[in-house]
């Protein structure tokens, strides 16, 4: 913890003056992906990375790997099919790049029990990871984004709003503000009725700029609630670079004001994010309040959907017409992927002889061969019902066709 | 006169106003203010006004109706361009301060503002918070807030002079579902009334009453029923508030009969105000109303499609008006 502060603390005396240009400061954010391997280099050597994961058994750190490989072979699949089944109705907003954050903090939560006992997630508008990690039925979600009748939610919700409170998967949401200030209230109920569970919340970038982000941590550092503010930096919000929204680099400084941790890690290396992470997680559980983790993170895909893509490949190079604000340079986009959360974790359990090339092959080949099953099986489900739509209003009963006159 | 999209009538006679007052000020958030259509000059207001005067914020509504809500009251004139996402982040902006400081100042405060409130479109299999955001009737009901919904790139040009020209705070709705539909427009600005109603078509037997996002749908269906030998008179509203009253007014003496079309939601969508003012000033005539269900629009194409009004819809209830 220590160390992390201090690092903090370098990052915020380096900070550019507000004078700065915006040149200068994207070419700070160039560099990110190569400052970020060097920061976790050094923290190797500070003795800071492992010690938390390193506790941890062969099964466990096997679950965060093969948790990575499934969400990214969701998302590959789903990609896929959208590039190449004209007839495919799903969409996504794709978290591949992002896998290692959900892997790792899921690793740290309790994910069974329902909503009195599991851990609570709140999710974004690009939650395919965040609820792969929770531990989500893969195939009702693959149901579900192409609207489904036996979908997750029976094709109410799309990619946008899936939920599955049964795991702790209080859903996605597709507003950037009141998501984080929502999941505080469950945090104050947990400490209420003094149950043991703690509320996580996932947000991007764009989330600093919103009213909602000094509501969130205020309240939850006043009251100390059992809450973390998992705060995913892939650098953009939709089209926009972060440094139209923020006028620092570490948005983790911000919990400073509140007299609360802020932690920065590499949303690339899992076995970071599950420090911090399990670090966060044992202070709310213990009463001593809230966490604010940035997660250094790229998304390999534009906002939404394909575009740019290619079947097969990973990643999406090519032009997105909707990217009217920021284009992201591909030189960016590949400095990420040479630090790719699957090869990073893969290596790390090779280097601490978790698994073998083999092992970890074969775990791979399984996760995209479920993904194929799961998609097939969706597929095959059945479509909504149209006077279905009249239902779930609310609790009971269905409210009146009115198109017709 | 060239053939252009809503957007870029819409940019048009904003670079216009811009031009000609160089204090006017735009903020804008994702939604980059940049234009083009074959043949005319492609508008890009950051690019020629400057970050100073054209800026992008953070996603924060918030800021961004007070911030021309405040550039108003400072006395420089201000708009901003809200997409659907987040149109109701601002509504205590607009319902709490823009549409009541003019009284509560006892007219002191003015608010040459204009908030363009981007509206969804209504995009199957969006689901709830990106499918619902025709919710016209959440600022009409706003004292002290003109809202106005044009319905194509015709009136939304000569709207927005006028809004932008206005003294007062304007909710400018834009839905997003015409973002398709191009056709000419003048080069020159010129203004159209942020009052009147207009008829789109003349009849004796029934009137029809839509607005913004339904238009389409309703000439569809006038078209549809005047080949079947229907007199239809239909009246697009064009402003929510204040409502054309004498327009409606007069129609419904003439035909005792009146149909209205809304894509929000059917509890006191605009076509229950005009029903009522109707009401109140026509004897003997008849009602009816298609809106979208009360419930919110649920992803899977199959329900929402069903449950959104249509021409067909709108044909069949004129039919049971008038047979």
């Amino acid at each position: 913890m220590t160390a992390r502060h201090d690092v903090l603390e370098k990052d915020s005396r380096d900070r550019r003056e507000p004078a700065a240009t915006r040149r200068t400061f994207l070419r700070g954010i160039a560099g990110a992906g190569a400052a970020v391997s060097l920061g976790s280099q050094a923290a190797w050597a500070d003795g800071e990375i492992g010690f938390w994961a390193k506790d941890l058994g062969p099964d466990q750190l096997i679950h965060m790997y093969t948790t990575i490989q499934r969400i990214r072979w969701f998302e590959r699949t789903c990609a896929d099919k959208m590039l190449t089944e004209p007839n495919y109705r799903g969409y996504n907003h794709f978290y591949v790049g992002q896998e290692a954050v959900a892997a790792g903090v899921s690793a740290a939560l309790k994910n069974t029990g329902g909503i009195m006992e599991a851990d609570l997630v709140y999710s974004t508008h690009r939650p395919s990871g965040h609820a792969i990690a929770k531990g989500v039925d893969v195939r009702k979600m693959a149901a579900e984004y192409e609207f489904k009748a036996t979908g997750l939610n029976k094709g109410y919700a799309g990619e946008m709003h899936i939920a599955d409170k049964s795991v702790g998967f209080m859903g996605a949401d597709g507003m950037i503000g009141p998501g984080p200030v929502i999941a505080t209230g469950s945090a104050f109920a947990i400490r209420a009725r003094g149950s043991k569970q703690v509320v996580v919340n996932y947000g991007g970038d764009g989330t600093y700029a919103t009213p909602h982000f000094h509501s969130t941590l205020n309240n939850a550092a006043l009251l100390k609630l059992p809450f973390i503010y998992v705060l995913e930096n892939n650098l953009y919000h939709q089209y926009a670079h972060y440094s139209y929204s923020c006028p620092m680099k570490d948005i983790a400084v911000a919990a400073k004001t509140y007299g609360i941790p802020g932690v920065v890690v590499d949303g690339q290396d899992v076995v970071q994010v599950y420090n911090a992470a399990k670090e966060a997680v044992e202070r709310a559980r213990a009463g001593e309040g809230p966490t604010l983790i940035e997660a250094k993170t790229y998304r390999y895909y534009n906002h939404w959907g394909a575009p740019g893509a290619k079947p097969g490949e990973l990643g999406a190079f090519g032009y997105d017409p909707l990217a009217i604000t920021s284009f992201r340079p591909e030189r960016e986009l590949r400095a990420w992927m040479s630090r790719d959360p699957v090869d990073i974790s893969r290596s790390t359990l090779i280097a601490w002889k978790v698994f073998d090339r083999a092992k970890a092959d074969a775990i791979e080949a399984a996760a995209k061969q479920e993904m194929i099953d799961a998609f097939a099986w969706a597929d095959k489900q059945p479509t909504a019902k149209p006077e279905d739509g009249l239902k779930h209003v609310f609790v009971e009963g269905e409210v009146a066709a009115r198109q017709f006159g | 006169m060239a053939r252009k999209s809503f957007m870029y009538s819409v940019l048009e006679a904003v670079q216009h106003e811009m031009r000609q007052d160089p204090n006017m000020i735009w903020i804008f958030e994702l939604t980059a203010p940049v234009a083009s259509t074959p043949g005319r000059p492609v508008i890009n207001l950051e690019r020629e006004f400057g970050r100073k005067r054209v800026v992008n914020t953070g996603i924060d509504e918030n800021w961004m109706a007070g911030c021309v809500l405040g550039a108003g009251l400072a006395g420089s004139r201000a708009a901003t361009y809200i997409p659907y996402q987040g149109n109701c982040m601002c509504f205590q902006m607009l319902q709490n301060h823009a549409g009541k400081l003019r009284s509560m100042t006892g007219g002191d405060a003015e608010m040459p503002v204009v908030f363009i409130l981007e509206m969804t479109g209504q995009t199957p299999g969006f689901a709830g918070q990106h499918s619902d955001y025709e919710i016209d009737t959440y600022y009409a009901h706003i004292p002290g807030l003109k809202t106005v919904v044009p319905s194509n790139p015709t009136d939304a040009k000569g709207m927005m002079v006028s809004a932008l020209r206005d003294r007062n705070p304007v909710a400018f709705l834009y839905p997003a579902g015409l973002r398709d539909l191009i056709e000419d427009v003048p080069d020159e600005p010129y203004t159209t009334p942020l009052d009147k109603a207009a008829i789109r078509s003349e009849g004796s037997d029934i009137t029809i009453v839509g607005s913004g996002g339904g238009m389409p749908e309703v000439l569809k269906a006038t078209e549809l029923l005047k080949s079947q030998g229907m007199k239809v008179e239909t009246i697009d509203l064009r402003s929510l508030k204040p409502i054309d009253t004498a327009t409606i007014v007069n129609s419904v003496r003439k035909t005792k009969r009146l149909l209205t079309v809304d894509q929000s939601y059917y509890t006191l969508c605009p076509g229950a105000e005009v029903i009522a003012r109707a009401a109140e000033n026509v004897d003997g005539a008849r009602f009816k109303r298609v809106a979208f269900p009360d419930a919110p629009p649920p992803a899977a194409p199959e329900m929402f499609l069903w449950m959104r009004p249509n021409a067909d819809h709108i044909v069949a209830a004129a039919k049971k008006l008038v047979g």
